[in-house]
């Protein structure tokens, strides 16, 4: 008996001797000078200067929570933003890749246990995600008029900055990248591109079954039947829209009947969708459809360079606009270093920073040109767009709001509801 | 009539190949795959860019792979060894609230974990276990017990306890009788629930991501955003690592269970 016991015991040491140098092995002791330096920066980040966030965030360690599958982005956040924010501030970056829906449910999670020095510091985000964190006190603010780099360099009064799919933003989100709906072709394939609506059903008919959206609630999709609803309904009429479903479904009335009449022509006749915008991608790049569209406006030529896409390929408007967005950070509420995550955010406005993004990964720029001095409006100047992408001012000049985020998960119920299938 | 026979097992194992190996043979393909579109039969542009990108990072993967080992192993000898003694509890004795036991041994099975998952993080939230690996190696017990306990069932009814038995009229003590007699018996089986449980632990994305809040960091939580991201050459070269190490790892449990089991008749449970 007593020999078994024995045998149990020693059992039972090794299964918590493995756990232990698993955690040990992993954490790198991390975790607990986060917790330290976190306690104390978090104190009072209300009434500091920034100075002083600067002085209190120096050593720790700051989380980024937020989509990790982009390759060029993750790299480019771990190899040059996180060392140089390393040198500079002597902060640790530490990325976490994670889809919005599960950042939120974890966050959510933890302020309902009552975990104060919580462990996401900075989100991505934006939309209907911000909106619903917004009005749950979930996130920390306001915060951005404290960031030197946010009243220097960007135009706080623009409504790119002030609204995030036309909801008040108070100073609870800075910006982080702009993005900009554009489809996309290859012209070695189909050498005319869709214009307006009435063309794109034209161009449908002549690639019958080689055309589609994605399925909503997919970004893309859904920014996709939000332009055709402005193309065909207008958008001034969407701005101050209650979200009420017959009002809407009174209003895209029109762009629904275009959808219906849209999806015999469709890939599959419209009967389904493809699933996300990433098959799509995959789809169009397959040579299986003939017409993709993004939200990553200059992405063609990184696709065209990496040899994804046909040398041919090129991106393309409709000639009354795209719906263009900005992409955002913000503080959780019970983040345990908010002094760094506000440096940190601060640093991500900076012109270098914003050049070197627009250089490395194409991605619109959030500060405003005309406040640059020469020697950084000549780092965004010297940038080569590559191949396939729209000229910038000529991208910005058809550039549509988006709808204000409640009307969003009502418009893609009735997209569901009254154009699959029909 | 043998030679029938013969045709089938051959076309069983030629679908076995065109669902199995076929689409690991494209996976490989995609690695080194930049653009592959119909109807072309080789794909038209090849690059290194994901594999040159793997390798770039292969120090911060080599750590992530073996915290994630750590992580399932632990699970794994957690499973077995609470398995293996559940198992004996509810197949050789007899106590009251036995039925209510069984049931509640394999709950997980029939709960999807998405839906305890939100409980469990709060609790563990309040209990200082989350952003953890004890409590990530807690949570992966949940889901990978049934089997382990299931598993060990079968096994332990299938050995009986008559061999151990006999083994105490011959002068063994319990724990003699246990390790020298029975345990070698189970090995196959605890070799099965083993396997089950590594393999249940190392794939859980859900749970690790919830209950670990993205620090603790294994295989899976860094491949799923590729996954998802739709880049197929990159998404593939993880997945072929992911192959690759699940089956080494496979091949040395099958080796140390050998070692173990060698003077395994397994007549005895058959």
């Amino acid at each position: 008996m007593r020999k078994r016991i024995f045998a149990l015991l020693l059992a039972a040491a090794m299964v918590l001797g493995l756990a232990a140098c698993a955690s040990s092995g992993h954490n790198d002791g991390k975790k607990s000078d986060e917790k330290v330096s976190g306690e104390s920066s978090s104190e009072g980040a209300e009434d500091m200067t920034f100075d002083e966030l600067k002085e209190a965030a120096k050593g720790s360690t700051v989380t980024f929570y937020g989509w990790g599958g982009d390759e060029v982005l993750n790299q480019w956040l771990d190899d040059v933003f996180a060392p140089n924010m390393k040198e500079k501030y002597d902060i640790t970056m530490e990325r976490v890749p994670m889809d919005i829906d599960q950042v939120l449910s974890q966050l959510s999670g933890e302020i309902q246990a009552g975990e104060e020095d919580g462990s996401i510091d900075m989100i991505w985000i934006n939309g209907e995600n911000f909106q619903s964190a917004k009005e749950n006190n979930m996130l920390y603010g306001p915060f951005v008029e404290k960031l030197p780099n946010f009243e220097e360099y960007i135009d706080t009064e623009s409504e790119d900055v002030t609204l995030d799919f036309a909801y008040p933003i108070d100073g609870y989100e800075a910006p982080y990248g702009k993005a900009q709906m554009v489809m996309i072709a290859d012209t070695a394939v189909t050498p005319d591109m869709p214009k307006n609506t009435d063309e794109l059903l034209e161009f449908a008919k002549n690639n019958k079954g080689k055309v589609t959206y994605p399925a909503l609630p997919d970004f893309t999709g859904s920014v996709f039947v939000r332009n055709v609803i402005y193309e065909i309904c207008g958008y001034e009429q969407f701005l101050d829209m209650e979200a009420d479903k017959e009002t809407v479904k009174k209003a895209v009335e029109p762009a629904l009947e275009y959808l219906r009449k849209l999806n015999p022509y469709l890939w599959n006749e419209g009967k389904t969708f493809p699933d996300s915008s990433t098959t799509v991608d995959n789809m169009f790049a397959d040579g299986e459809l003939v017409l993709n569209m993004t939200y990553d406006a200059f992405g063609t030529s990184v696709k065209i360079a990496d040899g994804t896409y046909t040398e041919t390929t090129q991106s393309f408007q409709f000639d009354k606009g795209t719906i263009g967005n900005t992409n955002f950070m913000a503080i959780a509420a019970n983040s345990g270093n908010k002094a760094g995550a506000m440096v940190a955010i601060n640093e991500m406005m900076s012109p270098e920073i914003q050049a070197d993004r627009y250089d490395k990964m194409k991605v619109l720029p959030v500060v405003d040109y005309n406040k640059l001095s020469d020697e950084q409006k000549e780092a965004f100047d010297k940038v080569d767009l590559g191949k396939g992408n729209i000229p910038q001012d000529e991208l910005l000049s058809k550039r549509l709001p988006e709808m204000p985020a409640q009307l969003v998960p009502v418009i893609e119920e009735i997209w569901l509801e009254e154009v699959v299938g029909k | 009539m043998k030679k029938k026979r013969f045709a089938i097992t051959n076309m069983i194992l030629a679908l076995f190949v065109l669902t199995v190996v076929l689409p690991i043979a494209v996976m490989i393909v995609w690695t080194v795959t930049e653009r592959w579109a119909w109807p072309d039969l080789v794909p038209q542009v090849l690059s290194l860019r994901a594999l040159s990108e793997i390798f770039r990072r292969s120090e911060a993967l080599a750590k992530l792979f073996a915290s994630s080992i750590m992580i399932s192993a632990a699970v794994a000898m957690a499973s077995v060894v609470i398995g293996t003694l559940t198992a004996r509890a509810l197949v050789l004795y007899e106590f009251w609230g036995k039925r209510m036991m069984y049931f509640f041994t394999v709950l997980p099975f029939m709960v999807p974990a998405t839906v305890f998952a939100m409980g469990v993080q709060i609790s563990f939230i309040k209990l200082g276990l989350n952003n953890t690996v004890a409590g990530v190696v807690l949570s992966h017990l949940i889901c990978s017990l049934p089997y382990a306990v299931r598993l060990m069932m079968d096994g332990t009814a299938a050995v009986g306890d008559r061999l151990e038995e006999q083994a105490r009229v011959l002068g063994a003590s319990m724990g003699q009788a246990f390790f020298r007699v029975t345990f070698p018996l189970l090995v196959p089986v605890i070799l099965s629930s083993f396997s089950m449980a590594y393999i249940v632990s190392f794939s859980q994305y859900f749970l690790t991501l919830l209950i670990g809040g993205g620090q603790v960091k294994t295989f899976t939580i860094v491949m799923v955003p590729y996954l998802q991201g739709g880049d197929r050459n990159i998404a593939c070269a993880y997945s072929v690592i992911f192959l690759g190490i699940t089956l080494a790892v496979f091949a040395l449990f099958e080796k140390i269970a050998g070692r173990w089991g060698k003077n395994t008749d397994t007549e005895f449970y058959t």
